[in-house]
């Protein structure tokens, strides 16, 4: 009989125990996926951004305007690729309830700052960038506003009126975007400022925020500081951050979720190791009488120790890989019913590398005093035990 | 009859007596119990509290008219004539001053979390002077209130409390104006702690607005002048303009995250609860097994099958509420009252508190109880049919 039977034979001798353990840590590992997911979800379209960009907002708040002169002065500055800016417009479509993200912006400097993202058909480019009701619309949201090329759509802003006290603007459907990956969020839209600043009754020559490439990512800081301090003592002061930052800020602007995740992770996690610690504490005793005969036939106590901690660890192996699974499984459904929520839902490698550090520690932490015990069992008192 | 209820007596005394002999493995279905119900609760009380904040904020005898189709304070415009026309729509409660209504404005600046030390969106409110007057509860808990005309701002004691550089007396540069915090203001718990207020025409001029306002806050005559003057504001061509009472438009933002929240708790409890089943079905297998012997014996003494099985489902049951109520505890002393902020449906911070009420306990008791029993029912099965030759058994 080879060893790896007898762990199995072990393992499941007690078949409904097994399952039940099994189960136990199959559902922590399936918490620990799919929050994982979430994390990443949270965090990977801030990985994804390009590390020479930069965002100049106003000093106040980035929902606070500013002129449109400073993206000029910003392009004459040393260092800076190409600039781009971009406002928010309060878009909807027939009921105000029906949000629509969109933004207002220079097409031609915008679609190469974000050439990467916005992946656009160079046709579509071309009649985006002639006509100035044009408007280009990413995938998803085409989609589920049953949008096509060549559509006239009036969209409202919940924000702007036009000089006539209208708030619909006319837009056509030049261009349908898709993302840089295939999760990407394309769930939004772009049209032109001049479209917007030449009718708009309000917030004439302003814009939300500028956008810019670096030559070099290594001169960021020295770029953000030389525009802070241009703008510095005017009435719109500005604050210029790496596009990285600038997100990761308005990301905890949620609440601390990371702390939240790690939160209930770990309460199931130390849950699950009481539940296997015990479970396999009370295993090895069961077996007391027959350790003590293993090693009266020649088992050496290495052997054994090895033996019961092989047995911890396969147990968690087993239990976390059926919970990775499952969580595969689960956030490959939900990444379609929280398409809106979440976009970049996801189970990534970094995940589950994290799963099976994991799992190697559950096994041995569950598995080690058992197996301490199991090595040091004195034959003489465990079989005059009985 | 009651002799079967003398013997469920009797073996359930019994079990429990002996509960500190299985110790170990009881504790673990008691902890992981409460774990779970620790979990669940505090989404819960999260969700509750943030809705508390939320919908508790709105009066239904104030009505905000905003822009068309705006949806939001935020984003609604409204010009000085249509101010002045509001104050004179029907349905407006009148007071010694004439009209009471507010006509205020809602921009966003930036606070620093106190925890993190990120930026974050927080509302500084321009009101006017029947701003205070038209909230029921306002009351300055520190300082004073700002002076109409000055640039001095009052701070809602939930930002204070999440937000750093707006304690009483310090200075606060907005672009090139500078701000000086006179007071600090509480209002029963609602949104409006999370927010900064200023007298209307400072907001105005230093935020560069020129004579705009965004929304108008006005005092209803009765309960049933809403009708009326949504209907004046909608139809009167100057206008065309949308109101709502302040308490459906607070009650319709606060929907969205709350039910998100509460949404990751209950599949997340669950989850957990399954989990934790698992293991308390291990430990009353255990203790079936343990207990083999006695429990034979005892049937063989008389006691009846239903007895025993009664006995262990008991002992399971008493494990999880145990394990409930701690859980219960901890969630009162670690989170109740715990102090939070997120982006509400403003787009700007929201300061609440988590909120544990009875009503949630009971629905942690509740999953705690199906826990107990489904990890002690099946168990019990297995005591009950113990055969009675196992107490012969060497």
């Amino acid at each position: 009989m080879s060893e790896l039977h007898l762990i199995w034979r072990n393992l499941v001798r007690r078949k409904l125990r097994f399952a039940l353990t099994l189960f136990a840590i199959f559902i922590a590992f399936l918490i620990f996926g799919v929050l994982g997911g979430v994390r990443t979800a949270l965090q990977s379209g801030v990985d994804l951004m390009a590390d020479n960009r930069l965002v100049t907002v106003n000093k106040i708040n980035f929902t606070q305007p500013l002129p449109i002169s400073y993206l000029n002065k910003v392009r004459a500055i040393d260092g800076v690729q190409v600039a781009s800016h971009s406002g928010w417009f309060g878009a909807y479509v027939r009921d105000s309830r029906n949000v629509i993200v969109a933004f207002a912006i220079e097409p031609e400097s915008y679609l190469q700052v974000y050439g990467d993202e916005i992946r656009l058909d160079p046709a579509q480019r071309e009649a985006f960038l002639r006509n100035r009701q044009g408007m280009i619309a990413g995938e998803a949201l085409a989609k589920a506003q049953g949008w096509k090329l060549g559509d006239r759509i009036p969209v409202q802003s919940n924000i702007f009126s036009r000089s006539d006290g209208s708030t619909t603007w006319e837009m056509v459907v030049e261009g349908i975007f898709r993302g840089k990956e295939e999760s990407s969020d394309t769930r939004r839209m772009y049209f032109h400022y001049d479209y917007l600043n030449e009718s708009r009754a309000i917030g004439k020559d302003f814009t939300g925020i500028i956008v810019f490439n670096t030559v070099n990512p290594a001169r960021n800081e020295t770029i953000a500081r030389q525009i802070d301090a241009l703008f510095a003592n005017s009435f719109y002061e500005t604050q210029t951050d790496t596009a990285k930052a600038f997100n990761k800020a308005f990301i905890a602007q949620l609440g601390n979720i990371a702390m939240i995740i790690t939160s209930v992770v770990s309460a199931a996690f130390f849950t699950i190791l009481l539940i296997v610690g015990n479970t396999m504490m009370l295993a090895i005793r069961e077996r007391t009488t027959e350790i003590a005969v293993m090693k009266t036939l020649g088992f050496r106590s290495e052997r054994i120790f090895r033996m019961v901690l092989a047995e911890s660890m396969f147990l968690s192996l087993l239990g976390g890989l059926l919970g990775i699974a499952a969580a595969l499984m689960a956030v490959a459904g939900l990444h379609k019913a929280l398409a809106g929520v979440l976009p970049d839902l996801s189970l990534g490698p970094a995940v589950i590398a994290q799963a099976l550090a994991i799992m190697l520690a559950l096994g041995l932490v569950t598995g080690l005093l058992p197996a301490f015990a199991a090595m040091r069992l004195n034959i003489v008192t465990a079989l005059g035990r009985n | 009859m009651s002799r079967l209820s003398a013997q469920i007596v009797a073996v359930v005394a019994m079990n429990l007596r002996s509960l500190p002999s299985r110790a170990s493995i009881s504790a673990v279905t008691l902890v992981a119990v409460a774990v779970v119900v620790t979990v669940l609760l505090s989404f819960l009380a999260m969700a509750n509290g943030f809705r508390a904040t939320v919908a508790g904020s709105g009066s239904p005898d104030v009505a905000i008219v905003m822009r068309e189709g705006s949806e939001a304070e935020l984003n609604s415009t409204l010009t000085r004539d249509q101010v002045n026309l509001l104050l004179d729509a029907p349905g407006v409660a009148k007071g010694p001053d004439g009209p009471i209504g507010s006509a205020e404005l809602y921009v966003i600046v930036d606070g620093i979390k106190r925890e993190g030390g990120t930026r974050a969106n927080l509302p500084l409110r321009g009101i006017g002077p029947s701003g205070v007057a038209l909230r029921d509860g306002v009351e300055i808990v520190e300082g004073r209130m700002f002076a109409p005309g000055t640039n001095e701002i009052v701070v809602g004691q939930g930002a204070m409390r999440e937000f750093a550089g707006f304690e009483l007396g310090k200075e606060i540069r907005f672009s090139r104006s500078t701000w000086k915090v006179v007071g600090v203001f509480a209002m029963h718990g609602s949104v409006f702690e999370s927010e900064l207020w200023a007298d209307a025409g400072s907001v105005q001029s230093l935020f560069n607005r020129g004579s705009r306002f965004q929304t108008m806050r006005l005092k209803l005559e009765k309960p049933d002048s809403f009708e009326v003057l949504r209907d004046f504001v909608k139809t009167d061509p100057r206008l065309k303009l949308d109101a709502k009472t302040e308490q459906a438009y607070y009650a319709g933002q606060s929907q969205r995250t709350s039910d998100l929240i509460m949404y990751l708790g209950w599949p997340l409890g669950i989850a957990m609860a399954f989990g934790a089943l698992a293991g308390a079905l291990n430990t009353m297998y255990t203790s079936v097994a343990m207990r083999a012997r006695e429990i034979a014996t005892l049937r063989a003494l008389g006691f009846s099958g239903i007895a025993t099985f009664a006995g262990t489902l008991a002992e399971s049951l008493v494990l999880s509420i145990v394990g409930g109520v701690l859980g219960a505890l901890a969630t009162w002393i670690f989170f109740d009252g715990l102090s939070a902020s997120t982006l509400g449906g403003s787009f700007t911070q929201v300061v609440f508190s988590f909120q544990l009420t009875p009503a949630l306990v009971w629905q942690g008791a509740v999953l705690a109880l199906v826990i107990g029993f489904a990890g002690g029912v099946f168990p019990a099965w297995r005591a009950a049919r113990t055969p009675v030759s196992t107490a012969f058994r060497l």
